[in-house]
C-alpha cells in the first residue's frame, strides 16, 4: 500500500513523498465499584502522506485504504499541495541521516509477542484484580468513607512503516500494557479528597497490578486536613510523578521551531552555559526495551543518545530538515524521544541511589510537591506560575499537607537554584525525571 | 437540510441492515445499542514567515456501536462500513451484557428538528485559493496595524462531518455538521521584550464566514491591549477580589463549576455538587446554563452525539442547582429525561456528558459600577490553563492579561499570575453579576477524556475574595 503511493504519486508528479502506515488496536476494561463497568475495543489504521509537488508541501490523511479511495485521495492530495506556495526550505532529510537499522519493527525492544494471548476475559480479570473496593467495605475506617473506587486495565499494540521516495523503510513495533486505579473519599467531616495510582510497561508481565489501589488509597489518606501556608521563600522538592511539569517548557523552548518563532526563552543559547554546572540531561533513545525508546523520529532520521543540556551547556535545539535549512542549525531528531535527568547533589555527583527521603533530609525543611494544579509559563520569557499541592516538610520529615499554594518564577532561575536531583525515577515513563529539590522558590498562599 | 437516503447512501446502510446490526450487538441481552456512522473530511492551511506553505486535508470514516446494561457500557468501533466488519465490532461491544444482570430503562427521545446551521456553504465545495487569499489579507491587515509585529502565523481549519444515528429503539437522526476555525498570532518586539497575542473565531458556519469583517475583528482583537502587555508586571499576591470581564473569563465558569454539574461525576458521587441538586449554591438572581441550541455556535449541534435534540439546560436557577448535564446512561439512571449533553470526539469515543455552550446569564448590574466598588483587587481579561478538581472543587488558573483594581480603578496591568480558589466557594461568593453577557467564540475546546469543541461566555462578575499568586 505504502508502495503503490509512493509510485503513484511520482507518476502524479511529485518530487519526493514519505508515507506512513499506522495501525493500533487497543483494549480496556474497566471496573467501579468492584463490578465491570466498560470493555472497549478499538482497532485503528490509517495512511499518512508527506508530499513534495513542485517545490511545495502538503501533509494528508485517510482511514479509506481501499485502493480506489486512496487513488483518488492522492489525486486530490496533489492538486491541493500544488495550490499552496513554494517553500524552498522543505525537502526528505539527506539519505545518510536516515535510520538503517529498523527493519523488523522489534529492534526498540518494546514488542511483547504475549499480548496476543490476551482476550477480553484476562482482561476483565486483570481490571477486577485491580479493585480492593470489597475488601475495603467489608472493613471500614471510623475516619473515611470511601465515595468510589475506579479501576481500569488496558493494553494496545502499534505498528508503524515508514518510506520514502529515496528508499527509506523502517518499522517501529510497540506493545504497551497499564493499570490505573483513582480513589474518592470522604473524611468525617464530608471533605471529599481523590487521588491515584498507575503503572504501565511494553510487557503486561511487568505491569504491577497488586498494589495500585493500595497506593493510590494511601496517596487520598495522606491528604486528609490540609492547611494554609503562609507564603514566602521555601526550598522545594518536587516528586518524582510530576517532576516532568517543569521540565517541559524547557524542552518546547529548545525546539527549533519555538526558537525560529521568537517564541523561546532560551533563543540564542545553544552552547551557553545557562544552568547550573551539575544540571545534564540527556536523550537516550537509543536505550531498548526502555519506554521511550526508538530508532527514529517521525521524518525516519536515526535517533542517537546524545546530552540535551550537558554540565549546564545547552547542547542542541530539536531540529528537523525543514528548520535546519530555515534557521542554519544543525539538523538533529524532530523532538525529544527519552530525556533522562543525570542524579546529583549540590555537593558533587552521587555513586549511589538518590531517593526521595534523601533529598527530603538533605533539603531539612520546605514545601513537597506532589501535584501541580493549573498555570502556565510565558514561552517568550519563561515566567511561570503554578497552583501546587503537597506537603510541608521539617527536620526532612513530612509534617502536614498543604492547600491553595501558588509557586511563581523565572525558569531559568529555578532550574539555577537547582541543589539536587534523585535517581528515583519510575521505570514507567518515558520521561526519566527523579524527585527534583530546588532552593529559594517563591510560595504564594 | 439533506434528505435521509444522502447519508444512508453515504454509509452503503438501509433500516433492514442497521436492525440486523442492533440485534447482534444486543444478542447478550443489553438493554440498548445506538450506532454513530461518522464521514468527516477536514482541512487546513497556515500562513507563517509570510507564506502559505503548509497545508493538507485528512478523512476519518467509520461507525461506533455501543451496548449499554444497566449502566454498564461495552464499546467497539470500525472504520469500515463493510457489514461483516461491523458485524464483528457488534459482538465485542455486546460482550458487556454476559452475565450481567443489572437493568436500566432507556427511553425514546422524541425528535425536534433543529435547523441551527442554515444557508450554510459547504466546505468541500470551497476553492482552496479563496481560503489561501484569506489568509494573506489576513496576515497584511494583521502586520500594518503595529509595528512592532514580527512574526504572524495565521491558520484556517475546516471540517464537514455527515452523521447518522440508529439505536435499539429505532430512532433515526442525520446532521451534516459544518465547523470553520481562524486563528491567528502576532509576536510583537519592543526592544529586548517579547509578546505575544493571539486571537480566534471557530463557528458552526461555512466558508461563507471568510469575510472582510473577521479579518477586521481578527486584526483589531490580536493587537488590542498590546500596550498594557508589555507594561504588565506580576503584582504582589495575597487574597483579594476579583473580577472577571465579561466573555473569555467564562472558561472559569465551564472548568470549576461546568464540569461538576455533568452528572456521570455526580452519578459516582465524586462530584463537589453530587449532593446539593435542589439547593442553593450561589446567590439569588444567578442563572447558569449550557446552551446547545444558539445557532452557528461551536458547541451547538442540531442533536447531540446520541440523537437527542439540541435543548437550553439550565443547571443553576435563580442560585438554585437545578440539574446536572445528562447523556442517556445518567438520566436513565437519574429517571429524568437526557438534556442533550451526549457527547463524543469521534466515531471511536462513546458518548459522555459534555458540555456546549456553557455561560451565565446576565444580571442587572453596570459593569463600570463593579469596577468602582472594589477597594483592592484584580481584573481579569483573559484566562488559561486553568485545572480543576471536580471531588475537591478546587481550581487554578493563569491569568494572561489583567488590571490591579485599586480604590475603584483599573491602574497597573498585570499577567502571569495564577488565581486560586474553590468553585462552590466562589460560586456562593459572588458579589454582583453584569448586564453584559458575553458568550467568546474562539476556539476553545474541551478535553475530558476526548476533545469535543464548545463556547464559554459570562458577564462582569465580581467575585469577593480569591488568592492571587505573585510576587
Amino acid at each position: 500500500m505504502a508502495r503503490f503511493c509512493i509510485e503513484r504519486a511520482l507518476e502524479l508528479g511529485a518530487s519526493a513523498i514519505r508515507v506512513s502506515l499506522n495501525k493500533n488496536v487497543t483494549d480496556s476494561a474497566t471496573v467501579f465499584n468492584g463490578q465491570l463497568d466498560k470493555v472497549t475495543h478499538s482497532s485503528d489504521r490509517s495512511i499518512f502522506l508527506y508530499l513534495f509537488v513542485d517545490g511545495k508541501y502538503g501533509t494528508f490523511s485517510t482511514n479509506r485504504l481501499e485502493r480506489a479511495d486512496l487513488d483518488a485521495f492522492l489525486i486530490k492530495a496533489i492538486d491541493t499541495t500544488r495550490l499552496l506556495e513554494s517553500d524552498p526550505c522543505r525537502s526528505l532529510p539527506q539519505k545518510a541521516r536516515t535510520v538503517q537499522d529498523a527493519v523488523t519493527g522489534f529492534e526498540a525492544g518494546l514488542f511483547d509477542k504475549a499480548y496476543f494471548e490476551e482476550d477480553v476475559d484476562s482482561r476483565i480479570a486483570k481490571a477486577l484484580r485491580l479493585s480492593k473496593y470489597e475488601k475495603l467495605m467489608a472493613s471500614p475506617s471510623k475516619d473515611w468513607s470511601l465515595i468510589s473506587e475506579e479501576c481500569e486495565w488496558s493494553d494496545s499494540v502499534d505498528d508503524t512503516i515508514l518510506l520514502d521516495s529515496q528508499g527509506l523503510e523502517a518499522r517501529h513495533t510497540e506493545t504497551s500494557a497499564g493499570c490505573f486505579c483513582e480513589m474518592n473519599v470522604s473524611d468525617k467531616e464530608g471533605n471529599k479528597y481523590s487521588g491515584y495510582w498507575w503503572d504501565s510497561s511494553w510487557s503486561a508481565d511487568k505491569v504491577d497490578l497488586e498494589e495500585c489501589a493500595e497506593k493510590a488509597l494511601k496517596k487520598v489518606l495522606k491528604q486528609f486536613s490540609p492547611k494554609r501556608s503562609r507564603g514566602g521563600k521555601y526550598k522545594m522538592v518536587v516528586d518524582t510523578s510530576v517532576a516532568s511539569r517543569l521540565l517541559t517548557p524547557v524542552i518546547n523552548a529548545l525546539n527549533a521551531s519555538s526558537v525560529q518563532q521568537k517564541m523561546s526563552f532560551l533563543e540564542d543559547s545553544l552552547g551557553k552555559k545557562l544552568f547550573p554546572a551539575n544540571l545534564t540531561i540527556m536523550d537516550m533513545g537509543r536505550e531498548a526495551g526502555k519506554l521511550g525508546a526508538r530508532l527514529y523520529d517521525s521524518e525516519g532520521v536515526a535517533v542517537r543518545n546524545a546530552p540535551i543540556i550537558e554540565n549546564g551547556v545547552v547542547k542542541q535545539y530539536f531540529t528537523n530538515t525543514y528548520l535546519a535549512a530555515k534557521t542554519g542549525f544543525e539538523p538533529t531528531v524532530e523532538d525529544v524521544s527519552r530525556p533522562c535527568v543525570k542524579a546529583f547533589v549540590q555537593t558533587g555527583e552521587s555513586s549511589g541511589n538518590i531517593e526521595l527521603q534523601d533529598i527530603l533530609k538533605l533539603c531539612g525543611s520546605g514545601v513537597y510537591v506532589t501535584g501541580f494544579n493549573g498555570g502556565n509559563s510565558n514561552p517568550v520569557t519563561g515566567d511561570f506560575s503554578f497552583g501546587v499541592e503537597g506537603f510541608r516538610f521539617k527536620n526532612g520529615k513530612i509534617t502536614h499537607p498543604v492547600k491553595e499554594m501558588l509557586i511563581t518564577g523565572n525558569l531559568i532561575e529555578l532550574w539555577n537554584n537547582l541543589i539536587a536531583a534523585g535517581s528515583d525515577a519510575r521505570a514507567c515513563t518515558r520521561w526519566q525525571i527523579p524527585s527534583l529539590a530546588f532552593s529559594d522558590v517563591c510560595f504564594s498562599a | 437540510m439533506k434528505d435521509n437516503s444522502y447519508y444512508l447512501n453515504i454509509f452503503g446502510m438501509d433500516i433492514p441492515t442497521l436492525d440486523t446490526i442492533v440485534a447482534t450487538a444486543l444478542r447478550n441481552g443489553g438493554d440498548y445499542c445506538d450506532l454513530y456512522f461518522e464521514n468527516t473530511v477536514y482541512f487546513n492551511l497556515m500562513l507563517k514567515d509570510g507564506a502559505v506553505t503548509s497545508g493538507g486535508c485528512h478523512t476519518d470514516y467509520g461507525v461506533g456501536i455501543r451496548v449499554l446494561k444497566g449502566e454498564k457500557t461495552g464499546y467497539a468501533y470500525s472504520e469500515t462500513t463493510a457489514l461483516a466488519d461491523i458485524l464483528a465490532a457488534a459482538k465485542a461491544a455486546s460482550a458487556i451484557a454476559l452475565g450481567a444482570s443489572s437493568s436500566l430503562a432507556y427511553c425514546s427521545t422524541p425528535d425536534v428538528r433543529h435547523d441551527l446551521y442554515p444557508d450554510v456553504e459547504d466546505w468541500r465545495q470551497a476553492d482552496a485559493r479563496a481560503i489561501l487569499t484569506f489568509l494573506q489579507t489576513l496576515e497584511k491587515e494583521v502586520s500594518s496595524k503595529d509595528s512592532r509585529i514580527v512574526k504572524v502565523i495565521a491558520r484556517a481549519s475546516d471540517s464537514e462531518s455527515d452523521v447518522m444515528m440508529y439505536n435499539s429503539m429505532h430512532e433515526a437522526r442525520f446532521d451534516s455538521r459544518p465547523m470553520g476555525s481562524v486563528t491567528v498570532s502576532a509576536v510583537f518586539q519592543d526592544g529586548d521584550k517579547s509578546e505575544t497575542r493571539t486571537a480566534s473565531r471557530s463557528f458552526r458556519k461555512g466558508f461563507e464566514m471568510l469575510d472582510t469583517q473577521l479579518i477586521e475583528e481578527l486584526a483589531n482583537e490580536v493587537v488590542k491591549g498590546i500596550d498594557a502587555r508589555f507594561e504588565a508586571r506580576r503584582p504582589k499576591g495575597g487574597r483579594m477580589s476579583v473580577v472577571m470581564g465579561a466573555g473569555a473569563s467564562g472558561i472559569l465558569l465551564h472548568e470549576a463549576m461546568g464540569h461538576a454539574f455533568e452528572a456521570d461525576f455526580n452519578r459516582k458521587g465524586q462530584s463537589i455538587f453530587a449532593d446539593k441538586m435542589g439547593r442553593r449554591i450561589c446567590p439569588e438572581g444567578i442563572d447558569i446554563v449550557d446552551d446547545g441550541t444558539v445557532a452557528y455556535n461551536r458547541g451547538s449541534g442540531n442533536y447531540d452525539d446520541e440523537g437527542v435534540p439540541a435543548q437550553k439546560t439550565y443547571m443553576v436557577r435563580d442560585g438554585i442547582l437545578t440539574s446536572y448535564l445528562h447523556d442517556r446512561v445518567s438520566a436513565a439512571w437519574y429517571g429524568v429525561p437526557s438534556t442533550g449533553n451526549g457527547r463524543r470526539e469521534s466515531f471511536r469515543y462513546n458518548p459522555i456528558p459534555r458540555m456546549r455552550a456553557t455561560y451565565m446569564e446576565s444580571g442587572k448590574a453596570d459593569p463600570g459600577a463593579i469596577v468602582a466598588s472594589v477597594k483592592k483587587g484584580i481584573y481579569v481579561d483573559e484566562f488559561s490553563n486553568g485545572q480543576v478538581k471536580i471531588g475537591e472543587g478546587d481550581f487554578t488558573f493563569f491569568v494572561k492579561s489583567g488590571y490591579l483594581i485599586e480604590n475603584g480603578h483599573l491602574t497597573m496591568p498585570v499577567k502571569d499570575v495564577n488565581i486560586i480558589g474553590n468553585g462552590p466557594e466562589a460560586l456562593a461568593d459572588i458579589r454582583a453579576v453584569g448586564n453584559d453577557m458575553k458568550i467568546d467564540n474562539g476556539t476553545w475546546t474541551c478535553g475530558k477524556e476526548q476533545s469535543v469543541p464548545v463556547t464559554c461566555g459570562i458577564p462582569t462578575v465580581l467575585v469577593g475574595s480569591l488568592i492571587v499568586g505573585g510576587e
